[in-house]
């Protein structure tokens, strides 16, 4: 068995403070976890803000070194890639769709633009038959998307168009931070069943970096859970999610507010306090 | 909700409209941003509002508030508070009339908790700045009072002398429930309080919103598109599509009975924790409120349309008690 990315203990801290009190804040402390090549799969992270789970992400990029660790691609460090050569296998997803496009660009020029630096595309045919087979692989096709700008689409749109975006380079593995926090609630849905399809259909392992537990239950095979930069419980998702044993999990998983979670504020709420308004006007 | 309903509703919104307009070399754009909505909210009680991004929610907010600033225009209906019985829109009062209600009887809870503190002043000189004027007394009484306060939602008082970026997210939000509520207003606004928070800290502010709503008896108007949350703390809610209301009722009723499709597919998409049922998105994209679509405006997304949908819009009937819905499949034959 071969992993196709393989994390060894890593740990990234960084340095705050001035020139005499400088203080090292460990943001990653000591993370360990391997995706196997040849079962995907739908990784998830959960943790909340603070937990350290972006800078995870930034290391497994390659945006960030890790101060000390190491992260393999396919059994070599991902810090001495070639980066054309690693973005051709590892693409990323971002929060905000509003913000991952230059609002003055033309969407289609960041499809082609992929195609011809990672997706392999020589010529512009090539682009943009590259380009067409990956929106329709998102629920959409080149014809709709050529030469709109960012503004014209919905953000649940602008998200496939990014998703798209990472698929023109066939990569082996998408790193999705937080890809559906900014995506409208009718509309969230349905990147998440797109990210369980290009699992089943393309065989793409996706880590899914999340604070929703219920979508992560829906969809991840496998989770990690991040409390200040450590990771307090890892496992099956469902089995993790429906019987959490680290108190940090367990608080997590009460704090989530489902429908099912009705009145849990109400309850206390008396007819006592009607009957006497606070303030007379 | 029977005590409340016999009192006069602290606000009564009629028929709303709030349209942004814009001309530009000649062209001139309307956005129908909020366009004929109708709710109450009662003494005492959080009003929950649904929807997604640019349903129109925040323009509605900000037109009830009176914080009205061009190209936004009151373009009819009325908002009316209780407290305010001589005009029929905080917009359309005099400036002086705003000023010695607003924050006394009307205050806000923002969603940016780093942009409604000044970074460059100390969390007592906000709170100076904002309350001092409607509670008088010296500075050293003032200073006791907004340290007392503190304490209920559980804050140190020496919070008083940090600046905001000292303070962590969740202390941040609820130094801006103390501001909201230090002059223990009628009716607060809350503009999605929680989104920016991590679901163990929107917990507790959650709770605590609720707590100091109950001291105070105030009513509470709670935006936020997150239907976990409406669950868990409103007591009526409200669900805006595209610029209208299209149901509104007692919170438990309508995760119950959901009536209108749309509200049915909010509660329904949303994945559980321990059940693995297949869940899909809606088909199609929010309208762009520049060129609604005629007749209901959810009408090309919808399960249910029919020939009707495309042409009439809908009226807001009460199907059951206390349960609104403006829908043409579940109330045939009722046009607006």
């Amino acid at each position: 068995m071969s992993a196709l990315l393989d994390l060894d203990r890593v740990s990234k801290s960084f340095s705050r403070g001035g020139l005499f009190s400088t203080r090292r804040v460990a943001a990653v402390k000591e993370v360990s976890f391997a995706l196997e090549a040849d079962k995907p799969e739908i990784f998830t992270v959960i943790g909340e803000s603070g937990s350290g789970k972006s800078t995870l992400a930034r290391m497994i990029l390659g945006i960030h070194t890790p101060s000390s660790g190491q992260v393999r691609l396919g059994g070599r460090d991902v810090t001495t890639y070639d980066r054309r050569a690693f973005m051709a296998e590892v693409q990323p997803i971002f929060q905000n769709p509003f913000e991952a496009f230059n609002p003055l660009k033309q969407l289609d020029r960041y499809l082609f633009m992929t195609a011809e630096r990672f997706g392999g595309a020589s010529g512009k045919t090539a682009a943009e038959e590259q380009a067409d087979v990956a929106l329709r692989q998102v629920g959409l096709s080149l014809a709709e998307i050529r030469g709109r700008f960012p503004h014209e689409l919905s953000g649940g749109q602008l998200q496939r168009v990014a998703i798209a975006r990472a698929l023109v380079a066939k990569p082996r593995l998408i790193i999705a931070d937080e890809p559906v926090s900014m995506v409208d609630a009718s509309l969230r849905m349905s990147i998440v069943n797109l990210f369980g399809r290009l699992r089943d259909e393309l065989g793409l392992s996706i880590v899914y970096i999340t604070h929703d537990l219920a979508t992560a239950y829906y969809i991840s095979d496998r989770l990690i859970i991040m409390q200040k930069g450590v990771v307090v419980e890892q496992g099956p998702a469902r089995a993790v999610l429906s019987a959490p044993t680290h108190p940090y999990s367990r608080q997590l998983r009460d704090a989530v507010l489902t429908p099912d979670s009705a009145g849990a504020f109400r309850a206390i709420h008396s007819r006592q306090a009607v009957a006497t308004p606070g303030v007379s006007s | 909700m029977s005590g409340a309903a016999e009192q006069a509703p602290v606000l009564q919104v009629r028929d709303l409209q709030a349209h942004f307009r814009t001309h530009y070399f000649g062209v001139n754009r309307e956005v129908r941003a909020v366009d004929g909505v109708s709710f109450d909210v009662n003494r005492n009680e959080i009003y929950g509002l649904a929807g997604e991004s640019s349903s129109g929610k925040t323009t509605l907010i900000k037109t009830i508030a009176g914080l009205l600033k061009p190209p936004l225009e009151m373009v009819g209906g009325s908002a009316r508070f209780s407290f305010l019985p001589d005009w029929d829109a905080v917009g359309r009062a005099p400036p002086e009339v705003v000023r010695a209600i607003r924050w006394r009887h009307l205050s806000y809870i923002m969603q940016g908790s780093m942009n409604v503190l000044n970074p460059l002043r100390r969390i007592k000189h906000s709170f100076r700045d904002f309350a001092w004027r409607h509670l008088g007394g010296s500075k050293a009484e003032f200073d006791l009072r907004a340290a007392a306060h503190l304490e209920r939602v559980k804050l140190d008082p020496s919070v008083l002398a940090a600046y905001p970026h000292e303070l962590s997210g969740g202390m941040r939000q609820r130094v801006t429930i103390a501001l909201a509520t230090i002059c223990k207003p009628e009716f607060i606004i809350a503009d999605e309080p929680t989104t920016a928070l991590d679901v163990v800290v929107q917990k507790d502010v959650l709770g605590m919103i609720r707590t100091i709503q109950q001291e105070m008896g105030s009513s509470v108007l709670f935006i936020t598109h997150d239907m976990g949350v409406h669950a868990a703390l409103t007591d009526r809610l409200g669900i805006m599509y595209a610029g209208r209301l299209v149901e509104d009722g007692e919170t438990p009723e309508i995760f119950a009975r959901p009536l209108h499709p749309y509200t049915r597919h909010l509660i329904g998409s949303l994945p559980r924790i321990g059940d693995t049922e297949q869940r899909e998105g809606l088909e199609g994209t929010p309208p762009n409120l520049a060129t609604p679509p005629p007749g209901c405006r959810f009408h090309p997304r919808c399960p249910l349309a029919m020939s009707v949908c495309t042409t009439t819009v809908p009226a807001m009937i009460e199907t059951l008690s206390g349960h609104r819905v403006a829908c043409h499949a579940v109330n045939p034959g009722m046009a607006a």
